[in-house]
C-alpha cells in the first residue's frame, strides 16, 4: 500500500541545515498497521508528512497505492489517504461547528448525501447526533479526537496517518480512542501508519514497528519481538528499559546513541 | 514531633455563574522526609492542591483549610510578606513547563542568581559562583556558557534542569514537583528524576511528585494519594499500588496498554459517581 524509499527530508540551507530524515525506506501492505516510535526530535513525524503532503523539501520516492507521489498531491490522492494529529485542540477549527468541520471534505470532494455521511461519520466514532452542532470548546479532549478522526473517516480513505493521536489524553481516554481505531480498522479494512513516543501505545496498535533515532531508520521488528524483549539494537533496549519506569541504577547505564 | 507538613481539609473553590465550584474538596495529608506522590487524570485537583499549598491560587479562586502547618507552624494565614520568605526558601515549586516558566528575557544564569540573592545576602560575585555550581550540580556541561544563554536557546530537557537548579538554590525543605518531566523523552524524563531524587535524598528534603503516570510514581515514590474529583481516592505505599483495591484506581491501571499484553480491547473506566460523594 505504501512503499517509501531513500526518503530524505532537509530543512534550512547551507550551514544552518538540518537533515530530519535519513535514506528511510519502508513497505507498509493493505490493512497493516506499521508504527514509527522515537523521541522528540528523531524525524518520526517529519516522515508521515512527507507522506501526507505536508513537507514538500524531500528527495526520494513515495507511492501511495501504486501512485507515485510528487511534491503536488492530486485531489484523489486526499480521499485515498487522511490524517489524525496529535493535539485535538489545535487542529479543529476553534469557530466552526462539529456539523460544518464534517461538511467541509464532503463538498470538496462532492459526495453525494452529506446529511446521512455526517450522521454516519459521528455514529462509528461513538457521538450521538446531539453533537453534531456543537463548537470545539463544547467538547471534552477524547471528543474532539473523535471528531477528529471522524473527519478523516469520512472521506473514506484506505490509509489513516496517526500522529501521536492519543498523548494529549488521559489514560482511560487513550484506552477509548485506541479500542476506537482497533474496531475502526477492524471494520473498514483501514491501512495505519502510527507515530508515537510510548511503545506500549504503538505495541497495542501495531504487528509491525520500526524505531528511529536521529533521522535514521535503526531497526525494525515484529510487535512480537518488541513484547519479548528482544530488540537488536542498543538504542531499543534503553528504550524499553526506561518505559518501564524508574530504576536508579539502570538510569546510570544510559548512553547516548548518534 | 509534628509532621514537615500537614494539610487538614483543603478546600479550592472558584466562583461560577452557576455557583461555586469546588475543585479540591476538603482532602487531608501529612508528609515527612520522604517521597510522596500525587497521581490522578487532568480536573483532578492535583495540581491545585500544589499551588494551594504554595497559596499561589490568584483571586477569585479561594482557598480554605482546617490547617496547612509547615513544620508545625501555619502557613495558611500568615501575611502575604511572610508566605514570601516560605516560598523558594523553605518550599519550593518545580512547574511543569521550563519553556513558559522561565523569564524569556533574563539570561538563565541570572535568573538562578536572582532565586539565590533572594533569600541570602550573598554579593553578586558569590551568588554567580554558586550559580555555576549547582548548573554543574544538575549536570549541565559547560555551564559558563549556558550561564549566559536565554531560555529559547535551551533544550527542553536542559530548561528543566535549569529550573531545578532554581528551585533548589535556596535549599528548600520540601519540593513540590508539578509534572516535572512530562514535557521530556523517555530517557531525558528518567534521568531528571534521578537527578532530583539523589538531591532529595542528600538533603533531606520532602517532596511532592504531582504527576498522571501511574507507572512512573509507583516506581519512583514511597508513598502514593490517588485524587478524583478533587478528593482523595486512596493513600498507598508505592510498591502496592499495582495491588491497588479502589476501582478507580484499579480503573486507571487496568486500561494502560501493557507491552506484555495482547492486543485485546483494552478495558474501558467506569466512573462511579459515588467516589464523588463524600
Amino acid at each position: 500500500m505504501i512503499r517509501v524509499e531513500n526518503l530524505n527530508v532537509t530543512f534550512g540551507d547551507g550551514e544552518n541545515s538540518v537533515q530530519a530524515v535519513r535514506n528511510a525506506s519502508f513497505t507498509v501492505a493493505e490493512g497493516e498497521s506499521f508504527g514509527l516510535v522515537g523521541e522528540s526530535g528523531s524525524g518520526k513525524s517529519t516522515v508521515l508528512k512527507a507522506i501526507a503532503g505536508l513537507h514538500s523539501h524531500w528527495t526520494g520516492s513515495i507511492e501511495v497505492d501504486g501512485m507515485a507521489l510528487k511534491q503536488k498531491r492530486p485531489r484523489a490522492f486526499r480521499k485515498l489517504l487522511q490524517m489524525v494529529f496529535q493535539d485535538p485542540f489545535g487542529s479543529l477549527h476553534p469557530r466552526h461547528t462539529v456539523d460544518a468541520t464534517l461538511k467541509e471534505p464532503l463538498a470538496i470532494h462532492r459526495f453525494d448525501n452529506p446529511e446521512q455521511r455526517i450522521l454516519k461519520a459521528l455514529d462509528d466514532v461513538g457521538l450521538g447526533p446531539e453533537f453534531r452542532f456543537r463548537y470545539p470548546h463544547q467538547l471534552s479532549g477524547g471528543q474532539r479526537q473523535r471528531i477528529a478522526i471522524a473527519r478523516a473517516l469520512i472521506l473514506e480513505p484506505r490509509v489513516v496517518l496517526l500522529d501521536e493521536p492519543t498523548s494529549a489524553l488521559d489514560v482511560s481516554v487513550q484506552a477509548e480512542i485506541l479500542n476506537l481505531l482497533v474496531r475502526l480498522r477492524k471494520e473498514q479494512g483501514l491501512t495505519y501508519v502510527m507515530v508515537s513516543h510510548n511503545l506500549a501505545v504503538v505495541a497495542h496498535l501495531c504487528e509491525r514497528i520500526a524505531v528511529m533515532n536521529r533521522g535514521v531508520f535503526i531497526e525494525e521488528m515484529t510487535d512480537e519481538q518488541l513484547r519479548s524483549s528482544t530488540p537488536s539494537h542498543g538504542y531499543t533496549r534503553q528504550l524499553l528499559v526506561a518505559s518501564k519506569g524508574y530504576d536508579r541504577k539502570a538510569i546510570d547505564r544510559f548512553v547516548e546513541f548518534t | 514531633m509534628s509532621n514537615l507538613l500537614d494539610v487538614e481539609n483543603l478546600r479550592v473553590k472558584f466562583p461560577t455563574r452557576s455557583g461555586v465550584f469546588e475543585a479540591v474538596r476538603g482532602i487531608s495529608f501529612s508528609l515527612n522526609q520522604e517521597r510522596l506522590g500525587i497521581v490522578g487524570e487532568s480536573g483532578s485537583g492535583k495540581t491545585l492542591t500544589g499551588r494551594a499549598i504554595l497559596r499561589l491560587i490568584k483571586r477569585p479562586g479561594v482557598v480554605e483549610a482546617d490547617r496547612i502547618d509547615l513544620d508545625g507552624k501555619d502557613i495558611l494565614r500568615i501575611p502575604e510578606e511572610e508566605m514570601q520568605a516560605v516560598r523558594g526558601k523553605r518550599i519550593s515549586m518545580i512547574m511543569q513547563d521550563p519553556q513558559y516558566s522561565l523569564n524569556p528575557v533574563m539570561t538563565v544564569g541570572s535568573q538562578i542568581a536572582e532565586a539565590y540573592r533572594v533569600h541570602s545576602k550573598a554579593s553578586k560575585p558569590e551568588a554567580r559562583d554558586r550559580t555555576l555550581d549547582m548548573l554543574e550540580t544538575v549536570r549541565i556541561r559547560e555551564p559558563e556558557k549556558v550561564y549566559h544563554l536565554y531560555p529559547h536557546e535551551v533544550s527542553g530537557g536542559m530548561g528543566q534542569r535549569i529550573m531545578i537548579a532554581m528551585m533548589l538554590i535556596p535549599e528548600p525543605d520540601l519540593l513540590i514537583a508539578d509534572e516535572p518531566t512530562s514535557a521530556l523523552d523517555v530517557t531525558v524524563q528518567l534521568q531528571v528524576l534521578a537527578l532530583i531524587d539523589d538531591m532529595v535524598r542528600e538533603r533531606g528534603m520532602g517532596l511532592i511528585l504531582i504527576s498522571h503516570d501511574l507507572n512512573l510514581v509507583a516506581s519512583f515514590c514511597d508513598r502514593v494519594l490517588v485524587m478524583y474529583g478533587g478528593r482523595i481516592m486512596e493513600t498507598l505505599d508505592a510498591k502496592d499500588l499495582h495491588n491497588a483495591q479502589h476501582p478507580y484506581t484499579r480503573g486507571l491501571l487496568d486500561c494502560l496498554p501493557r507491552l506484555d499484553g495482547s492486543h485485546g480491547e483494552l478495558q474501558v473506566l467506569k466512573r462511579d459517581p459515588a467516589w464523588l460523594e463524600a
